[in-house]
């Protein structure tokens, strides 16, 4: 049975509208920094997201600002009621994604809304796109900000979508990091550069919002299947002009073409999810561009990441969180709940534990530094379930009064990070090495039981009864919260 | 006098200046082309007037130098292997 979702931006968009999370913008605006400015400003102050409809230079293209940079629309994403809490939001996903892949559905191209314009040979010219200057200092136009790179393996039948950025260098090239461990870095440096061979790509911007989210997360499954899971049925995809991948027929802009194995060109810096321009101007991968197809009046979705909160914080806290959660259950570890603050830029995991054996902090740590979704972060808060895990008052509270400095902290000192990372030095960022830490504010086992410090909370310290009486006559007693 | 800016991995005060480099540019001129990106041979000098055309300079992560340095492009070049 279908969940409730939308199947491209345009009727996201009209969600956005009723619920007031979207503001409609008549005003030209500047693809050179302005239209980056407003998106940059509206993450900060938690804005509602932005439908540019004119652009400077570009009569024939509009542009969604800030897809998903707050919780209340990535409710809206799953269909859901806008202030549904984080847990419920998240408890939908785990439920939806719980159970068989559902593979694509291939619909025909005279179907398909993204083949309504296609552009090849000279006409599939990147600037004939409204790539935006994001932030003053980018080193180009980052034409893919909220997008998918989809891939498929030089010798198995995987296919993988990744939301790896990509700037327009040229009219005909693009250019982006593309990290030695994701899934695409794995599949093409070592699969299609030892044979010099390149690999065909199709950049899918502006997919509707499960998609991106699935791109996004760090899932061991094919990302087509697992927004089939999303969605509650097939995602719907249709073949590309210039070779055998396929993306999702309802996407609004395609960029196809090949990766080309042993070149590299100059990329970055770029305003970075950690809040900063980090990883230098450096050669990255290079993407030569065969063919353009789009939807008429195509809508560009614009993401803009600086300091919190923007997608690159939201949505991936959400999912990696979300996926450490179900590791670490699916290895029995009795967790409570897992939270990735969006503030920390998702370098800081709050894990939740029933503390039943010792060091069950450390074995936490060490799994998920030791997972796929290890080089993200490097903070893990481990507390026992008296805390409420997205309570930053009492995670706060839990670290200043549980955790030892001396034996509370447990510190790795070679883990894998990546070059975005501000903290670790010049040398540490180029070969993607990051130290990691783990806090643990849980009390240790052997401490008797008349020792244990007694928390002294509302809903710890007095009966059941007195509690009860006191919520319900609490408007009573004249107070308003 | 067009203008061009360019980034450098280094501190400023090492540019080497009058010697040919190889290099990326971005070309300003206003319109749906701006920022496109080239690389080039040129020459570099600190005297804003020296060489025909505006350079300017931005360290690694965006920084930009205020005052504009000149530069003389000798050749573009192409670094994308013939027939990709
Ligand atoms: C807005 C946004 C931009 C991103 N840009 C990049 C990027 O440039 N390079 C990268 O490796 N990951 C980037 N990510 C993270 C990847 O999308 C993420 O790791 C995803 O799980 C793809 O991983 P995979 O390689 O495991 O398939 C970005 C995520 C978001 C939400």
């Amino acid at each position: 049975m279908a969940y409730k979702y939308y199947k491209d931006n345009r009727a996201y968009i009209e969600a956005l509208k009723k619920t007031g999370d979207l503001v409609v913008v008549n005003d030209e605006v500047d693809w050179d920094l302005e239209m980056g400015a407003i998106v940059r400003r509206m993450c900060e102050r938690k804005s509602p997201a932005a439908h540019f409809k004119k652009i400077k230079d570009y009569p024939d293209f509009e542009a969604l600002g800030a897809p998903m940079a707050t919780h209340r629309r990535l409710a809206i994403a799953f269909g859901l009621d806008p202030a549904t809490p984080i847990p419920q939001i998240s408890a939908e996903y785990l439920k939806r994604t719980t159970g068989s892949p559902v593979k694509p559905k291939i619909i025909d191209r005279k179907d398909a809304p993204c083949k309504e314009i296609v552009w090849s040979g000279e006409d599939a010219n990147l600037f004939n796109l409204p790539a935006p200057m994001v932030h003053d200092g980018d080193g180009g136009r980052y034409i893919c900000t909220w997008h998918f790179v989809v891939a498929k393996d030089y010798d198995t039948d995987f296919v993988n979508w990744g939301m790896y950025r990509q700037m327009a260098f040229d009219e005909k090239t693009m250019v982006g990091p593309v990290l030695a461990f994701s899934d695409m870095g794995k599949m093409f440096y070592n699969k299609y550069v030892p044979r010099n061979l390149p690999m065909p790509f199709a950049t899918v911007i502006s997919p509707d919002p499960l998609s991106a989210i699935a791109s996004s997360a760090p899932s061991p499954l094919p990302e087509a299947e697992f927004t089939g899971m999303l969605m509650g049925e097939p995602v719907e995809v249709v073949k590309c002009e210039t070779c055998d991948l396929y993306v999702p027929a309802h996407a609004e802009i395609i960029i196809e073409g090949v990766v080309l194995p042993n070149v590299m060109i100059d990329e970055s810096p770029f305003g970075e999810y950690t809040g900063y321009r980090t990883s230098p101007r450096e050669k990255r991968t290079v993407y030569r561009v065969k063919a353009i197809t789009m939807r008429k009046k195509s809508i560009l979705a614009v993401s803009n990441m600086g300091v919190p909160t923007d997608e690159g914080q939201l949505l991936r806290s959400f999912s990696l969180g979300l996926e450490m959660e179900r590791m670490l259950k699916d290895q029995g570890i009795p967790v409570t709940g897992v939270y990735m603050l969006p503030e920390s830029t998702h370098h800081l995991v709050v894990v939740g534990v029933k503390p039943i054996y010792a060091n069950i902090a450390t074995q936490i740590g060490q799994l998920v530094f030791g997972s796929k979704l290890g080089p993200w972060f490097h903070l893990v808060v481990v507390v026992d379930d008296t805390t409420d895990i997205y309570n930053k008052d009492e995670i706060i509270h839990a670290l200043s009064t549980k955790c030892n400095p001396a034996t509370g902290i447990r510190i790795t000192e070679h883990g894998v990070g990546t070059p975005l990372n501000p903290f670790v030095s010049p040398e540490q960022r180029k070969y993607g090495a990051a130290p990691k830490v783990i806090f643990d504010c849980t009390f240790p086992l052997n401490w008797p039981a008349s020792e244990l410090p007694v928390k002294v909370a509302f809903n710890s310290v007095y009966p059941k009864e007195i509690q009860e009486k006191v919520l319900s006559k609490w408007n009573q007693y004249g107070f308003k919260d | 006098m067009a203008a061009y800016d360019t980034f450098i991995a280094k501190e400023f005060k090492d540019v080497q200046e009058d010697e040919e480099m190889l290099t990326v540019i971005r070309d300003l001129t206003p319109g749906k082309a701006k920022y496109r990106s080239t690389y080039a041979k040129i020459r570099v000098s600190k005297d804003p007037k020296k060489y025909p055309e505006t350079l300017w300079v931005r360290l690694g992560r965006g920084q930009l130098i205020e005052t504009p340095c000149s530069m003389q492009i000798m050749e573009f070049v192409d670094v994308i292997p013939k027939g990709m």
